[in-house]
């Protein structure tokens, strides 16, 4: 089931996987507002509108549960469906227990798990205690039933009742479903319980852990993952070991904060210590907390995120900025302000491979006049990814190596180099400094070469992490040590490189069974290709299905075998008490159906978006509780009296991101070379658009110009007997290079989900007029 | 040699247009963008300097169901080729491989093969001698002739990953399309191997969702019997006995016959 992704645009090699699926008689479902390429290679179209994933998701766990779909043994066993939930835990009209209303957060202690007076949580594995989590799960989505769900969704309700059988027939363990999403399920206010709800269906359909199963992100550029796996956000260290803040005065404190008390993640000093170690190196020693000092503490509560920065940005509360590969004049939201606020810098670098709007933000073409712009803008050129070499690593997680095909033109340089110039002149300006700001530079270690061409391969090594002493490489992860004897760059990548051999340049493409190709790159952790796979295997250690073996308990070994490298301690065997705890990240081990981690609930809620076209139907809350609602600069809302016409945003094959490696190819430019606005015949008609007009289309933050595109691909919803037209335009448009157009993100509000802050770029409210 | 073939199954052909990226790569074909259509096709069809084109085509079944079908269009390379025929100054033929490829030394650039063509694919491209003078050669699909002289796919097929361009022996691909048509046929009622018995068949075969005449194709082209009167008694004879001027006389009035369209021509009726 594709759900807010379109491979077959966006992800075209994808989809050559999935056509070979379709040959061997898979099904294929498409969930999108409008009829994609995606939609034409499926077996099964069904329209939502958007923003509405959680009712459409929220109704197939309904249905699931009602007619008992669900693999009873692995949702007892793998998942915390037996848990008892405490009685502080509530849920009315739309809001769980322990909101503030003032803050807009919850107090998440009320949703915590029953437990025994040795601390244990309390379960009951008939499932039928009124708080274990299922009987809670089965009560939240009863109000999810199909008339309601297709009420607020505009699904047409046989579509819809067809997808619930077909997809739920995936609960039968011989069988397996996959969920593909992308940032049509992201991009929402409601963007992270979105994927939960996906994640919530799979457990309960036992789709997780077993081949052919999972919740597969299609990421929107090659290397999101290995991105994401180095900390790019602002919260998160590389590892996802959480970021040092302002309530983490020691190292110890911090250590406290992230290690629980059960699960793999005990682990995590080891794994943080090391990488101290390689930061500092011999400037991280026991008696210094590991150089914990140096490293930077982001206040507590604070949300540093795009948006966040946007909005600081726009206060003048920032004076510079370093953009890699990155062009927000096209790729942010509410575009107009952000312009604004780039005005507020004192100096912006900007290292991309053309010059991008946003390095351009200063020009006339931009609307500005350079005379008043004070920013002062450096460009960096940056090469390409066949003029360098290094690694991505995908959905899958597999690290694949990459070589470099042809040398960088002109002066261009690979980001890497630029950053270690950049480190090695930070280090020669403060080196006879010993203020605050200088200490942590002083005391970074940095060797990857004397020269300003680093040596990679010096880098990859780290990454896998070696002996302080011996500089000899770890074999992996658990070899390393929090007594600072080890250094790691990324413990989950460790044993990527454990001797002379970089195992992410293996290109072995045979088949060691079920499809996992084991000698291909390196997928981490220690080379798994499906995480939590002891759950391919039933209670007992036996594989659920003769037909799709993971691992199994192999008796006569004593330990666990099969076609992938276990998601397991080896030898843990039947008689061990946590022998059927598949999910080793979560402290309990199981599944969490139920989950205290997410901002506004343990169970995904339907919530309108930010403009919405209708009140919600399933509560008076309209709007995510948990939502932070930013500066009010930028943060414009408009309403539906005003703008009638919901509007979405999305990719096209041709181009990618913000367009400034495509739009400026000349053979790419020629395939998609105008901004263009999908619309349906309906609206065309109740609009007086022809075909090839140009339009204006119109939000509370501002308006752009594009041509029309007339389809049968967009058609009008019924939502709550009413009936609504929607439109949808490419956000791939600017103004520098071949292929130019108007920016759709002028258009899209500055507001961002509860607990990632992306923005909301896939559901808002506009007004459409000829030009 | 074993005859080998092109196979354009559509119903695997997610519109990614790659295959009209790697031809313009391989074959180092300008950039003609043309002025916005009113959907996302690029090119309104294959010219001189596009030779693939992805064509869109948002079709209501007859029970009231939507298809947006797809289709890689580029030149047939048909056995019985009606390019070839018309051409005047022998400058068109077929390969070994059985791809019909115009000769550049010898293409005077009248257009015959334009009027004639079947299937509206090859066309002029114009070019500017040293001395800023413009001349024509006709220009469309060589099936990739030179890599296929090099044991390469041709450049579309190579890129294709949906698994809907193949190139293959004819046979084994004709019979797997067979089995791949009757799988089809549940979704697609009218779907049919398109390898038109009236111009002998081609060398590019396509596996159609619809009928021909929804993706713009004569549903059973045939080679005007004008033409092969032409290339095969008249123009030998005339060349020989009367010199040139007749015989590009003669050429003008096959010429004008062939304007009528397709349609028209159907079933070779023309008596010239």
């Amino acid at each position: 089931m594709v759900i807010g992704a379109n491979p077959a645009e966006n992800h075209p090699i994808s989809f050559r996987w999935i056509q070979k699926a379709l040959d061997k008689g898979a099904t294929l479902i498409s969930v999108d507002p409008r009829y994609t390429r995606t939609s034409q290679m499926a077996n099964i179209y069904a329209q939502l509108r958007s923003g509405t994933d959680i009712a459409f998701i929220g109704g197939m766990i309904n249905y699931v549960l009602q007619n008992e779909l669900y693999p009873k043994d692995y949702v007892v066993h793998y998942t915390n469906a037996a848990h008892i939930v405490a009685e502080t835990y509530s849920f009315d009209d739309g809001l769980f227990s322990g909101y503030d209303p003032e803050t807009r957060s919850y107090d998440k202690s009320q949703w915590a798990f029953e437990t025994d007076e040795n601390g244990n949580i309390k379960r009951d594995p008939t499932l039928q205690h009124p708080r274990c989590v299922f009987q809670l799960l089965k009560k939240h989505y009863s109000r999810y039933d199909v008339d309601t769900v297709c009420n607020v969704t505009g699904t047409d309700k046989e579509t819809y009742l067809k997808i619930c059988e077909i997809y739920g027939s995936t609960g039968r363990m011989d069988k397996a479903g996959t969920i593909l999403y992308a940032m049509g399920g992201t991009q929402h206010t409601v963007g992270s319980q979105n994927i939960r709800a996906y994640a919530i269906l799979q457990m309960l359909l036992g789709n997780i852990g077993i081949q052919g199963g999972g919740v597969n992100a299609l990421r929107g550029e090659s290397n999101v993952q290995g991105s994401t796996d180095f900390a790019l956000l602002y919260h998160d260290t590389p590892g996802y070991m959480g970021m040092p803040t302002t309530v983490d005065p020691t190292y110890e404190d911090f250590l406290n904060r992230i290690t629980p008390k059960s699960g793999f993640k005990t682990n995590f000093p080891k794994f943080f210590t090391s990488l101290l170690k390689c930061y500092y190196g011999d400037n991280a020693r026991p008696d210094n907390e590991f150089g914990y000092q140096f490293h930077p503490k982001i206040t507590n509560g604070k949300n540093y995120s795009f948006l966040r920065m946007f909005d600081a940005m726009y206060r003048g509360e920032i004076e510079g900025l370093l953009l890699f590969g990155s062009n927000p004049v096209i790729g942010g939201a509410n575009t107009y302000k952000l312009q604004e606020a780039l005005g507020n810098l004192k100096w912006m670098v900007a290292v991309d491979l053309f010059e991008t709007e946003t390095s351009a933000f200063w020009q006339k073409a931009a609307g500005k006049d350079p005379a008043s712009v004070q920013t002062e803008v450096i460009f960096l050129p940056a090469c390409s990814s066949y003029e360098k070499e290094g690694s991505v690593t995908n959905s899958g997680r597999w690290m694949q190596y990459r070589w470099q095909a042809i040398k960088p033109k002109g002066e261009s340089k690979p980001d890497l180099e630029i950053v270690h110039m950049l480190a090695r002149r930070l280090k020669d300006l403060y080196k006879n400094e010993d203020t605050p700001a200088a200490r942590p530079i002083n005391a970074l270690y940095w060797n990857y070469g004397d020269s300003d061409h680093p040596d990679i391969d010096l880098v990859c090594r780290e990454i896998n992490g070696y002996e302080w002493e011996t500089k000899k490489q770890v074999s992996g992860f658990g070899e390393l040590k929090d007594d600072g004897s080890t250094a790691c760059g990324n413990w989950i990548y460790s044993g990527f490189y454990p001797g002379d051999e970089n195992l992410a340049k293996r290109r072995d493409n045979k088949d060691t069974g079920m499809g996992n190709f084991l000698n291909w790159a390196y997928a981490w952790p220690a080379n798994r290709r499906v995480i939590y796979n002891r759950a391919s295997a039933d209670p007992t250690g036996k594989p659920w299905s003769k037909d799709r073996i993971g691992i199994y308990w192999d008796e006569a070994q004593g330990k666990w075998v099969g076609n992938d490298v276990p998601d397991f301690v080896a030898t843990k065997g039947p008689d061990d008490p946590t022998f059927n705890d598949p999910f080793i990240m979560q402290p309990d081990g199981k599944g969490a159906i139920f989950s205290a981690a997410m901002n506004e609930g343990p169970f995904p809620e339907h919530y309108e978006p930010y403009e919405n076209p209708i009140k919600n139907v399933f509560s008076s809350v309209n709007l995510n509780p948990a939502v932070q609602l930013g500066d009010k600069a930028l943060n414009t809302a408009g309403d539906i009296s005003k703008y009638p016409i919901i509007a979405t945003t999305y990719r096209v094959s041709e181009h990618w991101q913000s367009g400034i490696m495509t739009r400026n190819v000349p053979w790419l430019a020629e395939l998609m070379p105008y901004m263009y606005v999908e619309i349906s015949e309906e609206l065309a008609k109740e609009k007086g658009i022809k075909p090839k007009d140009e339009v204006i289309i119109s939000t509370a933050r501002g308006e752009i110009k594009a041509y029309a595109m007339i389809t049968k691909r967009f058609k009008p919803y019924k939502i709550n007997g009413k009936t609504f037209h929607h439109i949808g335009m490419p956000w791939h448009y600017g103004y520098k290079g071949i292929a130019t157009g108007e920016i759709a993100n002028r258009l899209t509000p500055h507001i961002g989900d509860a607990n990632s802050t992306i923005p909301e770029y896939k559901a808002f409210l506009c007004d459409i007029r000829r030009a | 040699m074993p005859e080998y073939i092109k196979f354009v199954d559509v119903t695997k052909c997610d519109g990614c247009r790659a295959c009209m990226v790697a031809c313009k790569n391989w074959n180092d074909l300008p950039v003609a963008t043309e002025e916005y259509s009113g959907s996302i096709q690029s090119h309104e069809k294959v010219n001189a300097y596009t030779w693939n084109v992805i064509t869109y085509t948002e079709h209501e079944t007859a029970d009231g169901g939507f298809e947006w079908l797809f289709r890689h269009q580029s030149c047939l390379h048909c056995v019985e080729a009606a390019c070839e025929k018309a051409c005047p100054e022998d400058a068109i033929s077929h390969t070994e491989f059985g791809s019909v490829v115009v000769d550049h030394d010898k293409c005077v650039g009248c257009g015959y093969c334009v009027q004639n063509c079947i299937f509206d694919v090859i066309e002029l491209a114009t070019y500017k001698d040293k001395n800023g003078k413009e001349y024509r050669k006709a220009q469309k699909c060589t099936l990739c002739t030179d890599r296929l002289e090099q044991g390469l796919l041709p450049a579309c097929v190579r890129a294709c990953h949906s698994g809907c361009l193949q190139y293959g022996k004819k046979e084994e691909i004709l019979a797997e399309a067979e089995k791949r048509l009757e799988k089809v046929k549940e979704r697609f009622p009218n779907a049919n191997i398109y390898n038109p018995p009236g111009i002998n068949g081609s060398a590019t075969v396509y596996l159609l969702a619809e009928k021909p005449s929804v993706y713009g194709l004569p549903e059973d082209p045939k080679l005007p019997a004008s033409l092969t009167l032409w290339k095969d008694y008249l123009r030998p004879a005339s060349k020989a006995l009367m010199g040139v001027t007749l015989t590009a006389v003669l050429g003008a009035v096959i010429a004008n016959a062939r304007n009528k369209g397709p349609e028209e021509q159907e079933g070779g009726q023309d008596n010239q």
